[in-house]
Parts: structure tokens; C-alpha cells; sequence
């Protein structure tokens, strides 16, 4: 019977059904947790006011959002130190995030459930968002201009909000000023002190120059001051405000506006307020810059820094990948050679990527910048131009690594051209090179996209090569701006992978970020996907061009 | 009725039996392989062949698989020379040129001897794209002449009424029998002399296939053909000369009638009437 | 050239179609033959019942010519065949028209063995007559030999004893001349006799062109409307 049952295959069709099923289930498990986890992050949960009974017996109250809850058996919570009445089976304990770091030393707490003696959720209880120390849990007291209150009590909310909004404008002011203007002063100076090292370099430096040069120094300097002038002026409004908050033990703080990115009372706010804010952060996440040792605010540059080492990388890797096989499959002479070339192609995939890392890092960044340094940047000396790590050398290691897939996929696909095509285009009266690039070629690309997707897919989970030649962890600047030429591919740049790597275990407050590793990391898995579906968009759009040829 | 009225009005039957002989009558010769030999490597393919083809007539080569026919067929345009390993001796001289002479230029023959394949193989572009691809490869690009010539190919290969309103569409939309016909069009859009038809209508259905064999029947007023086919009665059908090859060797050649009523050789006969060989 | 080459084709149908289209030719030409040896026998003997059983073959034969000719014509179509398979069935479709040609001349020789029963009953007379027979039954025979066997080198023997049969008729046409003119009365029946003796002539005819047509199958010549002479280094060159 059970011969017969094995015997009709049955049992094979069970088992691969199963294989795909766990598949499916853990790809979808990883995908639902970090979306549930990074997607929860910024919806805005109640704050707590608990009163809790602390372990000399002291009756003390805590503020602050309740993050996760974990339940411990009495054993295990005995051995660990907790003092357990009999008849307990489990300890619960509550972590909470109290904020308010500046005074208190930590964002966290663990709270254990049978010591709270009350818990209750008043609607007066703020958060402040701050640039620096984390959120501030507590109830507004005052707002003080110039040191003087000019609104307490229940008048005090509007006012502040009307103030932040105005101190946000005004700092959204300071930095385009310092970032684009100032910025761009400062950047000119600097290509104007290279310059003149360069010309003393190539002693070509005369009195003629000397002159242009400091006219045009002194230009710059001018505008600079009158920049400065704006900035100070700017600086001394933002900083008039201030609001003074009462922490849960009734203590007074004040906080300059100028720090303050938003202030909202949860517990007061309906759902559509929910929703609005919940808007608000994502776009702040997706757009702004990181703050606080990149626990908080945006992760703008690290998307930009992903996406842009990504394009770069395809921009390189697909002509040389393309060139590659396309002399492997068309003009090379089969043979104990190309095989050996193909066997190395496809081990060359199989090579761990630090490896790669380590060869960029080695050859490109100071074998090829330095000599590149020392040939056309003598100027810039003793600081590196592209003899450090960089966009350019991070583009091309990764390059590197995702070439086996290019070149093997376009081989695959030259291979699959029927050989009639060509000679139908050979019989026309066209030499090899213009059937190659008349008719081999674009039937070949959505082989070529296909390898594309292969590579992008690779190469923008990659972390481990990236950290030796070229990201950072906090990059000053983006490598695209408004400064000639554009495109800075000597600058390091920000990465989504290094990001989460740097703020799940390198950050000084992991447990404050690690909601941010997740919504990180689901952006990353949606910058994968969006880079990936583009480019099977247009494999599609390609194959069905081109399609019909197996038929 | 007198036998005067009779002598002048006379039913001319002379010429008509004249008329027949001049159809086998022999022609000038356009293409003339001479003691051709070629090697796939150790192994020969063509035995020392020797013939003639003649100007604006169709030339069927016919012979069971593997025969060579194809092979022979492929050296007329030096399609071979794609192949790895392939030694060829001897010549094949087109209008007294030696294509196989080292000054020759391989693409620039092509143009003079064009080729159509067993399976259809417009290229994935518009028919439009598809005729005017041999123009371009020359750079011609004047819009003037490429419609021209557009209209004028589809036209000679009896495509134009079928196509000329989407003209911008994909090839590989049209049917087998379409795809095969533009597939001559493409050919005879950069005016060869020689045409050359490698089973043009064995993937196609009868009727594409009868389609096909009018197209030639027509071509030949221009230019020179030569078919290979695995249909006998194709042919029968459509070819002025008939050469059969076995194993590599020319064993006959002569009027495709005289061919299939009354043919030579043994190996010959056997062939055209299914007998085993 | 053996008769085996109809039974070399890769199709076993094919094979057996064409074998059977042979056969039936063959049995033609035998019941040919029986009728014009029955139909001299019924002539000298007067047997009219013989006579009569010639007429009923003719029908026979008839059935048989249209039953082959379908049969090549379905051959023709659906097989499309060549060579010596085409001209095969193009030489059958032509022989059997002369076969059946000569099957009307043996009922003609029939009709007037029974008319000259009616009139006369001496036939010690016509020994001419019965060798002329002879020579065409031979000839008839030749060539449905040559048929069988499928081998020609043959066929001038037989074409050539056609001009013995032409002297023959001569001769026996002056010979009833003569009889006519010595008595007025035997003009009728000479008259039926000189029918018998052209029939023969004919069935000659015929089996000379079944000869030409078996040549031109077997060796794709045409060698129609040759003297013999000609004929002759024809078949040698």
C-alpha cells in the first residue's frame, strides 16, 4: 500500500509543495516583521504615567511610552536575582521609554508589572522632539522669551507650537544658508587654494595671478561676511525662544526652541492627528538628514548615497560585462582558453565579498588613487583626492563583484540568438561588427537586464566590501550638489546596509534605534525592489519586442 | 477551302515544338563551380564538384540529408566561412570572378548573392526596418529612396497588398508564409544578382508554399536562383535545372524534365522514386 | 532492366499498387490473347459458340482497361510519381488502350466467323489467313512477354516480323482479289474474309506500338513512328 503510494509519486509532489511553502513562509515572515516592526515605529503610541513602587519602597512616578513587554517564568526570573512570591508563575516586566536623557542618564527602564501601583494616560503629558539627548517626556510649564514667560499654564501650548513653527522655519533658513551659500563659498576657497598651490606647484604663480586671486579671494570673503552677518542675526532669533517643561518628578526644564524639532501630546491626539503625524515622520524619515548619531531624524543620505552608488555601479558594470562576453561568445576562438576564462568568470562569483573589499581598497583606492593623486591632484597633497575611499572606488569593487553575473547572463543570451538572425543579417551583405550591434545586441539585452537585475540586487545588499572603500557613517555631504562638477565621486557617501549595521550595534543607544534598524531595513528591502522592478520593467518591455524568436 | 488558303492560313505547329526545345535549350552561365572540395575539418563534404548555373533561371539542388547540398549551396555566398575548421579547394567563379580569390570582399558579395533560410528570420523590427536593412548596412538613408524601395521589394515578393497598411508593425507579427516572403523581399531590396533559397518553404504550410513558388517562378525574370529543396515535386515544380548529390558528390545534373521522366543514373532514379538506395 | 525494380520502393503500398497494376495489364493481355486465338479457332472450325464467347470477353476486357486506367490515374495522383515509375504508368495507361483496340479486332473476327458460318462451311481455303494469325499471336505475345519481363533488347525480333504479316495480308489480299474476280458471287464473303485479314493486320499494328511504348518505359526513348531500320541502331547505340 504504502509501495503503491510511493510508486504514484505522490509523495515527491507533497515534498516540493512543502520545500515551496517554507520558502514562501519565511520570506513572507521576514518581510512581515520588519514591516510590522519598522512600519510601527512611527505611529505615535500613548505616554504612561505610571506610579510605581520602586524597590526600597519609595512610591515614585515615570512617564513615558510603553515599548515591549516580557514575561519571564518564576525560575528563570529567581535565578536572574528577582526576589518571586510563591503563588507567581511569571514575571512580567514593562519596558519603557522614559526619554529625557539629559537628566536621568538613559532613555530606557524595565518596570516590573506587580510594583505599578497606578497607571493612567493624562491628556497634558507632551513629547518633545529634540535635536540633541533624545525625546523629553513631561508637561509643558511655560514659554519664556528673551527669559521672560510670556505664556504659562493652559495658554502656554498654542504659543509654543506657533514659536516652534517659527523657529523651524527660521532654521530650515540657517541650514540652506550654511549648506548652499556658505557652502558653496566655502568649496569655492577651497578650489582656489588648490589652484594657487597648483599653479606654485607648476611655478607658473606671477604677481598677474596673485592679484586675480586675491580680488577673487576678497570677493568671496565679502560674501561670506554677509552671510555670516545673516546667519548670526538668524541665530540670535531662533534662539530667543524657549519653553520650560515639568519632568515626572516636577523638576523644571527649559529648552531652547532652536533644539526642538516638534512637540505633540499623544494621548490627546484622534486618529486622523495619529495619521497626519504618522505622515509627517515618514516623510522626515525618508527625507532629512540623521541626527543624534543617526538614531534619529532621516536617512536621506543613505538612500540617495544606495541608489546613486547602484546607478553607478550598472553604468559601469554593464559595458564591461557586455564587451566581456560579447568577445567570449562572438569573436574569441572556443577553446581550452575561454573555458578557463569562463570557469574564472564564474568562480569569480563565488569569491566572499570582503574579499573584493579588501582588492578595492588595496588596488583601486591606493594603488590607482594614489598614483592618480600624485599625477593630476599634486595640489591637494598631503590630503587624499581619490587616494581614500570614495563613490568612485565603492562603484567600481562592486562593479567587480556583480561582473561574473553580467557577463555570464549576456552570454547566455548571445548564445540563445538564433543562429539564422545572424546569418540572415550576414547574408544582407553586413559585416560581423554590424550584426553584432544592428541585431545581436538589442536581441540580447533583456539577457543583459536580466543580469542587470542579477547584479543591482547584489550589489545594493552589499555591505561588507563598502566599509572599506568608501561608506561612512556620517557623510558631510552629499555626492551630488550644485558645486562644479556635480558629482563628487571622490566623496564618501552614506549607505542604507552600513546604516543599519551602524545604528543596530555601533550606536550609543541600541535600544532607542533598534525600531529604526527595522524601518531601515524595510527601505532597504524597498530600494532593492524598486531598483529591481524598474529594471524587470524594462527586460519586459524588451523581451516583448523582441519576443517570438523561440517559436 | 484550297491548299493555298490552306498554307496561309496554317495552324502553326512548328513553332510551338519549337518553343519547347528552347526552354532546354542551354543558357549563358552566371555561376560556374569548378572541382570544388570541402572539409569540415577531416571530413569531406563536398566531393570535387563541378557545374554550371545558368543567368535568370532557377537551379534546384535536391539529395537526401546530409548530402551537401546545403553546404554547396552556403559557398555560392561563402556563408561557410562562419563555420569553424572548414577547408575549402577549388573555385566557384561568378560571372569569371573567383569569389574564393583573396581580394574579394566577402560582405560586399553577399550583396551580390543574396540568401533566404529554411526557417523565416526577419529580424525583430518593423517590416518597414526589416526590407530597408541591407540599405542602411550600404548608409543609405534618403526616406525618398528607402520607400521606394520598400514598396518595389514587397511588390517583387508579392508582400505589398498584405502589408501596406502596417508597414511600422513588428515582422514577427506576420504569418510563416508572410515572414518567408518578406524574408525575400529583404533579399531582393538590395537588387542582388544571384538569390539563393535554402528550403524556403519546408516550415510552411501548401498554400504559403504554392505562394512561394509563384514568387519564384516570377523572380526569375530578374535574377538567378538557386533552391535547395527536400520536396521533389517542388522541385519539379519550379526549376529549369535540377543537380542531385549523394554523399557529398554531384552524380547528376541536367533539365529538370529530363530529370525527373528520364534521369541518367541509377542512384538518380532510385532517389526520385523512393527506392531504396 | 529486371521486373524487381517495381518492388524496390521504400513504400510497401506503393509496391504493392504498382504490382498490381501490372498483374492486372498481364491478365489483360492473356485474355487478349485467349480471345484472338479463340475467335481464329471459331473462324476456321465455325464454331459459333466460340464466336460468341469472344463477344462476351470483349466485355471483360473492357471492364478491365477501365478498371486499370483508374487505377493508374489514382496512382498518378496521389503517389506523384517519377522515372521509370511515371513512365510505367504512362506506358500501362497507353498499353492497355492498344490491348483493347486489339480485343475489338478479335470480336470483329468473330462477328464474322459467325456471319461467313451462315454462308460457308469450307475453310480449308484460308490456310494464309490461319499462318497470318499465327505471326500476330506470336507478336502480341512478344510484347506482353517483354511487359512481364520488363526487358526490351528483344523487341526488334518482334517488331520485325510485322513486315512478315504485312507481306501476308498482301498476299492474301491479291489471293481474295483473284476470288472475287473469278466468281462475282464470292464477293460478299471475301469481303468478310478481308476484314478478318485487316483485323490481323491491325492486332500486328498494335502489338508494334505496345513494343514502342514498353521501350520508351524501359528505356525512356522515344522510339515512335521509326522504321525498323532505324529502330534497330536505336536499340543497339
Amino acid at each position: 500500500m504504502i509501495r503503491l503510494w510511493f510508486k504514484s509519486g505522490t509523495p515527491w509532489v507533497w515534498l516540493n509543495a512543502a520545500a515551496v511553502s517554507a520558502s514562501l513562509i519565511m520570506v513572507i515572515g521576514v518581510l512581515g516583521l520588519i514591516l510590522v516592526r519598522g512600519a510601527g515605529h512611527f505611529w505615535p503610541s500613548p505616554v504612561v504615567q505610571f506610579s510605581y513602587q520602586e524597590k526600597d519602597g519609595q512610591i515614585q512616578t515615570i512617564i513615558g511610552e510603553h515599548i515591549d513587554t516580557s514575561i519571564t517564568p518564576a525560575a528563570m526570573a529567581k535565578s536572574s536575582g528577582h526576589v518571586m512570591a510563591d503563588d507567581e508563575e511569571t514575571l512580567v516586566q514593562y519596558l519603557i521609554k522614559t526619554g529625557n536623557r539629559d537628566i536621568t542618564g538613559t532613555d530606557f527602564r524595565w518596570i516590573l508589572e506587580r510594583n505599578i501601583k497606578q497607571q493612567q494616560t493624562p491628556a497634558e503629558l507632551m513629547v518633545v522632539e529634540r535635536r540633541e539627548w533624545g525625546n523629553f517626556y513631561g508637561r509643558l510649564a511655560a514659554v519664556k522669551e528673551n527669559g521672560k514667560i510670556i505664556a504659562e499654564g493652559d495658554q502656554a501650548w498654542p504659543v509654543v507650537q506657533s514659536r516652534i513653527d517659527d523657529a523651524l522655519s527660521v532654521f530650515k533658513k540657517i541650514t540652506h544658508l550654511e549648506k548652499k551659500e556658505v557652502g558653496a563659498i566655502n568649496y569655492s576657497l577651497d578650489q582656489l587654494r588648490l589652484k594657487q598651490k597648483k599653479l606654485q606647484l607648476e611655478n607658473r604663480w606671477d604677481a598677474a595671478t596673485e592679484q586675480q586671486m586675491a580680488t577673487e579671494k576678497t570677493e568671496l570673503e565679502t560674501e561670506y561676511k554677509k552671510y555670516q552677518a545673516q546667519l548670526s542675526e538668524l541665530y540670535q532669533q531662533i534662539r530667543r525662544d524657549s519653553l520650560v517643561a515639568k519632568t515626572e518628578n516636577g523638576n523644571e526644564v527649559e529648552i531652547p526652541l532652536n533644539k526642538v524639532v516638534r512637540v505633540f501630546q499623544p494621548n490627546t491626539m484622534s486618529v486622523f492627528d495619529k495619521i497626519a503625524h504618522y505622515g509627517v515622520k515618514v516623510v522626515e524619515f525618508l527625507t532629512d538628514e540623521p541626527r543624534e548619531a543617526n538614531t534619529e531624524g532621516g536617512i536621506f543620505p543613505a538612500i540617495f548615497g544606495t541608489v546613486l552608488m547602484v546607478l553607478m555601479m550598472s553604468v559601469i558594470v554593464t559595458p564591461f560585462g557586455v564587451i566581456a562576453a560579447v568577445y567570449l561568445r562572438e569573436y574569441a576562438k572556443q577553446g581550452f582558453v575561454t573555458r578557463l576564462i569562463r570557469i574564472s568568470v564564474n568562480n569569480l562569483a563565488g569569491v566572499p565579498s570582503i574579499v573584493y573589499g579588501v582588492f578595492g581598497l588595496g588596488f583601486f583606492v591606493y594603488i590607482l588613487g594614489g598614483n592618480i593623486d600624485h599625477l593630476f591632484f599634486p595640489e591637494a597633497a598631503p590630503a587624499p583626492v581619490y587616494g581614500t575611499p570614495g563613490l568612485l572606488w565603492a562603484s567600481i569593487t562592486l562593479a567587480l563583484l556583480t561582473l561574473p553575473v553580467v557577463i555570464v547572463s549576456t552570454e547566455e543570451g548571445l548564445a540563445r540568438i538564433p543562429r539564422s538572425i545572424r546569418e540572415g543579417s550576414l547574408a544582407l551583405g553586413a559585416t560581423k561588427l554590424e550584426t553584432l550591434w544592428l541585431t545581436v545586441l538589442p536581441m540580447a539585452s533583456p539577457a543583459m537586464m536580466t543580469g542587470l537585475i542579477l547584479a543591482v540586487a547584489r550589489a545594493a545588499g552589499e555591505v561588507a566590501p563598502l566599509m572599506l572603500v568608501g561608506v561612512v557613517k556620517l557623510a558631510p555631504t552629499l555626492p551630488l550638489d550644485g558645486n562644479y562638477p556635480f558629482l563628487h565621486l571622490d566623496r564618501k557617501f552614506m549607505h542604507l546596509g552600513f546604516h543599519i549595521y551602524d545604528v543596530g550595534f555601533q550606536s550609543p543607544n541600541v535600544e532607542a534605534a533598534r525600531p529604526l534598524v527595522y524601518a531601515t531595513s524595510l527601505l532597504l528591502v524597498l530600494v532593492i525592489i524598486g531598483l529591481n522592478l524598474s529594471a524587470i520593467l524594462i527586460r519586459n518591455h524588451l523581451r516583448e519586442k523582441y519576443r517570438a524568436l523561440e517559436g | 477551302m484550297t491548299a493555298q488558303h490552306v498554307r496561309t492560313h496554317a495552324i502553326d505547329v512548328s513553332s510551338i515544338l519549337r518553343d519547347q526545345k528552347r526552354t532546354d535549350a542551354p543558357n549563358e552561365p552566371c555561376i560556374k563551380v569548378e572541382n570544388l572540395n570541402l572539409f569540415y575539418g577531416e571530413k569531406q563534404a563536398l566531393h570535387n564538384v563541378s557545374m554550371e548555373m545558368s543567368k535568370k533561371k532557377v537551379t534546384a539542388y535536391i539529395g537526401p540529408s546530409g548530402c551537401g547540398k546545403s553546404t554547396l549551396l552556403r559557398c555560392i555566398n561563402r556563408m561557410n566561412d562562419l563555420v569553424d575548421n572548414v577547408t575549402i579547394e577549388g573555385k566557384i567563379l561568378l560571372d569569371n570572378e573567383n569569389i574564393y580569390d583573396k581580394a574579394v570582399n566577402v560582405a560586399a558579395l553577399r550583396r551580390r548573392v543574396g540568401m533566404v533560410f529554411q526557417k523565416p528570420n526577419p529580424f525583430p523590427k518593423s517590416i518597414f526596418e526589416n526590407v530597408t536593412y541591407g540599405l542602411r548596412i550600404q548608409g543609405i538613408n534618403d526616406k525618398r529612396i528607402l520607400e521606394e524601395t520598400v514598396e518595389n521589394s514587397l511588390r517583387g515578393a508579392a508582400l505589398w497588398d498584405e502589408v501596406k497598411d502596417r508597414l511600422n508593425d513588428n515582422a514577427l507579427g506576420l504569418s510563416g508564409g508572410q515572414q518567408q516572403r518578406l524574408v525575400i523581399a529583404r533579399a531582393i531590396a538590395i537588387e542582388p544578382e544571384v538569390l539563393l533559397l535554402d528550403e524556403p518553404a519546408s516550415a510552411l504550410d501548401p498554400i504559403s508554399t504554392l505562394k512561394i513558388e509563384e514568387l519564384i517562378n516570377e523572380l526569375k525574370e530578374k535574377y538567378t536562383i538557386v533552391i535547395v529543396t527536400h520536396n521533389m515535386q517542388q522541385a519539379a515544380r519550379v526549376s529549369d535545372y535540377t543537380a542531385f548529390m549523394f554523399m557529398g558528390e554531384l552524380i547528376e545534373m541536367g533539365t529538370t524534365s529530363e530529370l525527373f521522366t528520364n534521369p541518367r543514373k541509377k542512384q538518380t532514379e532510385d532517389y526520385i522514386t523512393g527506392r531504396y538506395g | 532492366m529486371d521486373n524487381s525494380k517495381i518492388g524496390q520502393h521504400i513504400s510497401g503500398q506503393f509496391n504493392k499498387e504498382l504490382e498490381d497494376v501490372r498483374n492486372k495489364v498481364l491478365t489483360m493481355g492473356g485474355l487478349v490473347e485467349q480471345q484472338i486465338e479463340l475467335a481464329v479457332t471459331a473462324f476456321s472450325t465455325g464454331d459459333l459458340e466460340m464466336a460468341e464467347l469472344v463477344i462476351k470477353q470483349d466485355h471483360q476486357v473492357d471492364a478491365l482497361e477501365m478498371a486499370i486506367d483508374q487505377e493508374c490515374m489514382q496512382i498518378l495522383a496521389l503517389r506523384q510519381p517519377a522515372a521509370f515509375d511515371l513512365r510505367l504508368l504512362i506506358t500501362v495507361i497507353k498499353v492497355i488502350n492498344e490491348l483493347e483496340r486489339v480485343g475489338d479486332m478479335a470480336e470483329r473476327i468473330a462477328e464474322m466467323a459467325i456471319q461467313l458460318s451462315s454462308i460457308d462451311n469450307k475453310h480449308d481455303q484460308y490456310y494464309e489467313l490461319e499462318h497470318m494469325a499465327e505471326l500476330v499471336q506470336e507478336m502480341l505475345h512478344g510484347a506482353l512477354d517483354v511487359f512481364a519481363r520488363m526487358n526490351v533488347e528483344d523487341v526488334t525480333s518482334i517488331t520485325g516480323l510485322d513486315e512478315n504479316v504485312d507481306r501476308e495480308y498482301g498476299s492474301i489480299i491479291r489471293q481474295l482479289i483473284t476470288k472475287m474476280m473469278e466468281d462475282p458471287r464470292n464477293i460478299t464473303r471475301m469481303l468478310d474474309v478481308l476484314w478478318i485479314a485487316r483485323s490481323l493486320e491491325r492486332i500486328g499494328d498494335h502489338a508494334c506500338n505496345v513494343c514502342e511504348h514498353l521501350v520508351y518505359m524501359v528505356k525512356g526513348e522515344d522510339v515512335r513512328h521509326l522504321t525498323q531500320e532505324e529502330l534497330e541502331r536505336k536499340m543497339k547505340g
